[in-house]
């Protein structure tokens, strides 16, 4: 162009472009080396200082170690701004060089003669069209194979629209259900179905008076004590009772309140000849019994398990072993289809059992890891596969009931753990006093979204629906919470201690203190009271909802509520 | 011969007429559809200080070292407390400005004594590298008044941020060009 | 199912707690300060001001009017150099790069498929300016204003002719860059092009090092092969080289009429020299109709076929998108039991999403992938239909001529022709 320059001119652009090129090249190496290294690397990580820290931590009142500390932390600090500058200076120098080097290198290709060169022939237009075509051709074929053996080599599974997820992989009948809606008028476990707290139906009554006889559509004696609560399966009410060492599963009619059947539980082989000591508040009938509509099971503080069919003739009969643990054994029994869960938890042993209800055969037994709880086991839903979940200490975990095998795990509590789970669609709660409350996002790679200490029950089991968290505590408190976020909604005072698991029904949650007197408010992010009913007895069982009606257990007597 | 070149040649004209008109109708058409769409100020890349999960992501994926989001501090939520989980490592014993006891690794943040039993806590921006450890610090510990963002002096606002395409949490937002930052003592909770 | 306990010192503490939150949000309340404490300023700088991007777009306006009248009028090769200089400084290293036109692809077609977002105006203009100078002047965005492209330009000296199979083979690499660029940005997924971006980390002096090492290799293959991100890369170039074809007026190699000297034939890196066919002799003309006729019929073959096989390959691109890719990971963990431990499964994990959700938001996303991937599919194939009918065409040409898609107007052609404008010929005497 321009310039004319001299062979000796051009010699020794060669020379510094020579040089510009090769210190570029060495400042380039460097430079990516501590650009990495920048990144990735914290100041402060170096292995030496991490170990002198250790020594300082456990010793943190040597001063001359924390002097060590401080030099070698300053020391690492240097380094790294001396490192950040470093780099930032050599992407200057870096800059300056490949500059010098591509002008250098400019100059001496401009100045160089231009030969323009001539292809041999002059080509054949038609014959070069023919080919761009053919190259064209190769181009779209190369791309059209990349194109179909990358979307049949790299095909992910699909997600599954018609969301039936898992069914390809399902090899258990636990797999890919769903929740089902509560039954109006079948209330088998404890806290109801799957044991989630929520009752079926509508128009329950919110007035009565035990005294006045308001609402109480009959009363009837239970022969026998016992804090466990009542369930019911089409127009059979079932519950336990116990004293001395006689256990005793009684059935009444649901419409008039008379004894049915009563079936007895004592005298199994391998019971104990001694009776267990029990907390005055536990008693040998704690547990609630369980049905599936084709049998009824219950399970006593001696480990007796007994098994009727709903006409009351024994099925089967055995013992666990003796439950022996500090208030005594408490847990309520739950099914899913055929299998009857037994959670079975002593101090020499915390376990699950799966046994066949219909022949007493027993499935499978998981050892759970942790102390001995006084929470029932809850049917949950998550990921389309049926679970069985056990509020243990420290671990919530979550079993396949077919199989016994752990699905799920979260550490979560602590201390004496006696409410069961809350659940929704979502989470499962667990609570206890003296430790906490926390919301557990439920699946694999379960984790706790919020927790909090404020309201924390000794022994009511918390309910929750998709919106909120209903909490009864031993105290009085009622405390709603946000079920997804965990804001606290409202609170109230209701002065009364809370033994029985508030129950969501109709929109409403009923809770019912110790005093008998039913606290019923509105399940709703705003507190709003609706009524409140007293029974006239003390009261610690918690009520089962059936077709309009309530049954609530009362010490030795047996209620039966609804709109006269 | 002649009279067909012409012809052909006359129906390429008119190819080549139709093509610039075609070509034309999309530059017309374009612009007159996004238009209305269209913001005169633009964004820029902010991070939502209640979706940060202080992954420490900021520190590695910003186009920029140091990275151009920062720790900043919400004074008006500082509970101003002695025992300062952001400042502090955990299971310290001696509350002080020692070195063995601060949990930056870049000692950006300047602790100063106001008045009994109150501490400042100043985040010193030039020394930041973005780790968010006393970011996860305060929101495990404190009041959570410590939060990271992006400093538009430093951010050269990228066309896509190389830290929103990483954030697990999908924190990292497009937000007005004229109201660049999402302060947490100012946002609402939301 | 009770349990009883000492609830003394419970219903104290509980007592407690209830107040303390009563009282405040924040763990710790906010200190009332009894000296004259105030609380520190925020530092808050600005972005520069949002009229700086308006000035950006005058400097593209008169950037591109020059370059058009240094590469049309001017016929200036130091000029255009210099211009490219001027851009590497400017749009480079002074604005680091962001916005570009080539970018800018990515917000236009987000704004057209999400009605969430809206382009800011500059990146609209960013985007619209260089095709409309294309559209009059051919591609003088890449001659000289094109940081990405002045970069290469300037890096360029010692040019190598390539096979011109290989160049055909590589040049369609652009085409389908686009397409799934476009496809990425209208399914809000991410800015391939801006990811990946070879010299945004040279004008920044800062960049992931792997970004760092591309865009060196990229400027060391360039030394030989000339300008190798816009011709195997830059999807914005698909589009200016097809609006150039259509130009009003273009770079010319010869200042005045074409002697058919010859000179020029080998003289451009990107074989876009047409070489002269003055009086086409066609031997086999029904031959060539038939091809003609061929490659219009397949036309429409084509773009149905690139529409099916780009369908089928929907479910692999969405991949692409990192709600996608986090679905997939936790189903996968559900699957085999292990848990996954990126980052943002982590973060998933912690958050109150449902897997249920997560899996809603999957399928619609591929579902939006599976949307928009049969029209790319088209567009490829329709280029390709596209490329083959206009390579069974033939038209006289009296001389020499470049090719108005493929030539980026860098002027390199000018100094082999032997013929020079009375004017010009002042200057260089």
């Amino acid at each position: 162009m321009k310039l004319k320059l001299s062979d000796k001119d051009i010699s020794l652009l060669k020379v510094i472009s020579q040089i510009s090129g090769i210190f570029t090249l060495i400042v380039a190496l460097t430079m990516i080396f501590s650009l990495i290294h920048l990144r990735t690397i914290n100041p402060l990580d170096n292995p030496a200082l991490l170990s002198v820290k250790e020594q300082f931590d456990k010793d943190q009142a040597n001063i001359a170690k924390a002097e060590q500390v401080r030099a070698m932390d300053l020391m690492a600090r240097k380094a790294y701004f001396a490192t950040r500058s470093q780099v930032e200076t050599g992407s200057y120098l870096l800059l300056a060089g490949a500059v010098i080097f591509l002008l250098c290198q400019r100059l001496i290709a401009d100045n160089e003669k231009i030969i323009p060169s001539f292809a041999e022939k002059k080509h054949d237009k038609a014959e070069l069209q023919k080919k761009s075509r053919t190259y064209l051709i190769i181009a779209g074929g190369l791309i059209t194979t990349a194109a179909i053996v990358s979307s049949f080599m790299l095909r992910t599974g699909l997600p599954d629209i018609s969301g039936n997820r898992g069914e390809a992989s399902s090899e258990g009948r636990s797999r890919d259900v769903k929740v089902k809606e509560p039954d109006k008028s079948n209330w088998p476990f404890f806290r109801g179905q799957d044991s989630r707290g929520h009752a079926g139906g509508s128009g329950y009554p919110t007035e009565w008076n035990g005294a006045e006889g308001k609402n109480i559509l009959w009363k009837t004696e239970i022969p026998r004590n016992g804090q466990s609560s009542p369930i019911v399966w089409e127009n059979k009410i079932f519950i336990t009772g116990a004293e001395g060492s006689t256990c005793e599963v009684y059935c009444f009619d649901k419409d008039n309140g008379h004894l049915l059947w009563t079936g007895s539980a004592t005298g199994i082989e391998g019971e104990p000849t001694q009776e267990p000591e029990t907390d005055h508040d536990t008693g040998l009938a704690a547990s609630t019994a369980a049905t599936n509509g084709k049998v009824v099971c219950a399970v006593f503080a001696n480990g007796n398990l007994v098994c009727f069919d709903l006409d009351g003739n024994l099925k089967w009969s055995r013992n666990l072993g003796l439950p022996a643990n500090v208030y005594g054994f408490s847990q309520s029994l739950i099914m899913y289809e055929d299998i009857l869960i037994v959670q079975f938890d002593s101090d020499s042993k915390v376990s699950l059992l799966g046994i066949e209800a219909e022949s007493g055969t027993q499935k499978w037994e998981t050892l759970r890891r942790g102390r001995p709880v006084w929470s029932s086991p809850v049917l949950g839903y998550f990921g389309g596969r049926a679970q069985v979940i056990v509020n243990g200490n420290p671990e919530v975990t979550a079993y396949d009931p077919l199989t016994g095998e752990e699905i799920w795990t979260v550490e979560a509590l602590s201390g004496d753990v006696a409410p069961s789970l809350a659940q929704n669609s979502k989470m499962v709660y667990a609570v206890t006093d003296y430790a906490r409350l926390a919301a557990i996002k439920a699946g694999t790679g379960a984790s706790i979204i919020w927790e909090d200490n404020y309201f924390t029950p000794d022994v009511s089991s918390p309910v929750a629906n998709e919106e909120i968290l209903i909490v009864a505590t031993g105290t009085g408190d009622v405390a709603c919470y946000n079920a997804e976020k965990g804001d606290t909604l409202w609170t109230h005072y209701f002065e009364d201690q809370y033994y029985a698991s508030p129950i969501i029904a109709d929109d409403m949650v009923y809770i019912l203190n110790r005093s008998g007197v039913m606290n019923i408010v509105k399940a709703s992010d705003k507190l709003e009271i609706i009524g409140e009913a007293p029974i006239g007895e003390d009261a610690d069982c918690t009520p089962a909802f059936t077709d309009k009606l309530f049954i609530i257990r009362v010490n030795k007597n047996l209620y039966c509520i609804g709109e006269k | 011969m002649e009279s067909e070149n012409n012809k052909y040649q006359s129906r390429r004209d008119f190819l080549r007429k139709a093509g610039k008109i075609a070509a034309v109708a999309p530059l017309v058409a374009l612009p007159s559809l996004l238009i209305r769409k269209a913001t005169a100020t633009g964004y820029v890349w902010q991070i939502d200080p209640f979706k940060c999960t202080q992954c420490g992501q900021c520190k590695t994926n910003c186009v920029l070292t140091p990275s151009a989001s920062k720790c900043v501090h919400a004074y008006a939520m500082c509970g101003y407390c002695d025992l300062c989980g952001g400042y502090l490592r955990q299971g310290v014993k001696n509350i002080s400005t020692g070195a063995e006891n601060q949990l930056c690794p870049v000692a950006a943040i300047k602790r100063s004594f106001v008045e009994e039993p109150y501490f400042e806590y100043i985040i010193d921006e030039d020394l930041c590298d973005g780790c968010a450890k006393c970011v996860k610090g305060c929101a495990d510990f404190g009041n959570g008044s410590l939060h990271m963002q992006i400093k538009h002096d430093i951010c050269v606002n990228c066309n896509e941020c190389a830290i929103a395409r990483t954030c697990p949490s999908n924190a990292v937002i497009r937000v007005p060009a004229l109201e660049p930052y999402l302060p947490k003592d100012k946002a609402g909770k939301h | 199912m009770s349990v009883s306990k000492a609830k003394v010192i419970l219903v104290f503490l509980l007592l407690i707690l209830w107040q303390v939150n009563a009282m405040a949000q924040d763990r710790f309340p906010r200190p009332e300060f009894e000296t004259d404490y105030k609380y520190p300023e925020h530092q808050m700088p600005g972005q520069r001001g949002p009229l700086w991007e308006y000035f950006d777009v005058a400097v593209l306006i008169a950037a591109l009017s020059v370059t058009a009248w240094l590469a049309i009028r001017k016929r200036s090769r130091r000029g255009l150099l210099y211009m490219s200089l001027f851009s590497v400084l400017y749009f480079g290293f002074y604005k680091q790069g962001c916005i570009c036109s080539v970018g800018s692809v990515q917000n236009v077609s987000m704004a057209l498929f999400n009605s969430s977002y809206s382009v800011p105006l500059s990146a609209l203009l960013f985007f619209i300016i260089p095709l409309v100078f294309a559209l009059a002047f051919g591609r003088v965005f890449c001659a000289g204003v094109c940081p990405l492209g002045a970069i290469q330009e300037l890096t360029g000296f010692r040019p190598l002719k390539i096979p011109k199979a290989a160049e055909i083979v590589l040049a369609s690499i652009p085409f389908v860059y686009l397409a799934i660029a476009v496809v990425f940005a209208a399914t809000e997924s991410q800015f391939i092009i801006c990811r990946y971006d070879p010299f945004i980390g040279i004008y920044r002096l800062d960049a992931p090092h792997t970004m760092i090492i591309f865009g060196a290799l990229l400027l060391l293959a360039g030394i030989f092969i000339n300008r190798p991100y816009c011709r195997y890369l830059c999807p914005y170039g698909v589009l200016l080289n097809i609006f150039s074809r259509f130009s009003w007026k273009h770079l010319t190699i010869t200042p005045a009429e074409c002697t058919n000297c010859r000179l020029c034939e080998e003289s451009c890196p990107y074989d876009a020299i047409l070489p002269s066919d003055p009086e086409p002799v066609i031997r086999d003309r029904s031959s060539m109709r038939r091809n003609f006729l061929v490659y219009i019929i397949a036309l429409p073959l084509f773009a149905a076929a690139g529409a099916v096989i780009a369908y089928n390959l929907s479910d692999f691109v969405a991949g692409g998108n990192s709600t996608v890719r986090l679905a997939r990971e936790i189903r996968l963990e559900q699957e085999t039991g292990l848990e996954s431990l990126t980052k943002a499964a982590i973060a998933f994990r912690e958050a109150g999403k449902t897997e249920e959700e997560l899996f809603a938001e999957e399928v619609h996303i591929t579902g939006r992938f599976r949307k928009a991937m049969p029209w790319a599919g088209i567009f490829l194939g329709l280029s390709l239909g596209a490329g083959l009918l206009a390579n069974s065409v033939r038209s006289r040409r009296p001389g020499y001529v470049p090719h108005q898609g493929r030539c980026y107007s860098c002027g390199k052609c000018f100094k082999y022709c032997p013929i020079k404008v009375p004017e010009q010929n002042e200057v260089k005497a």
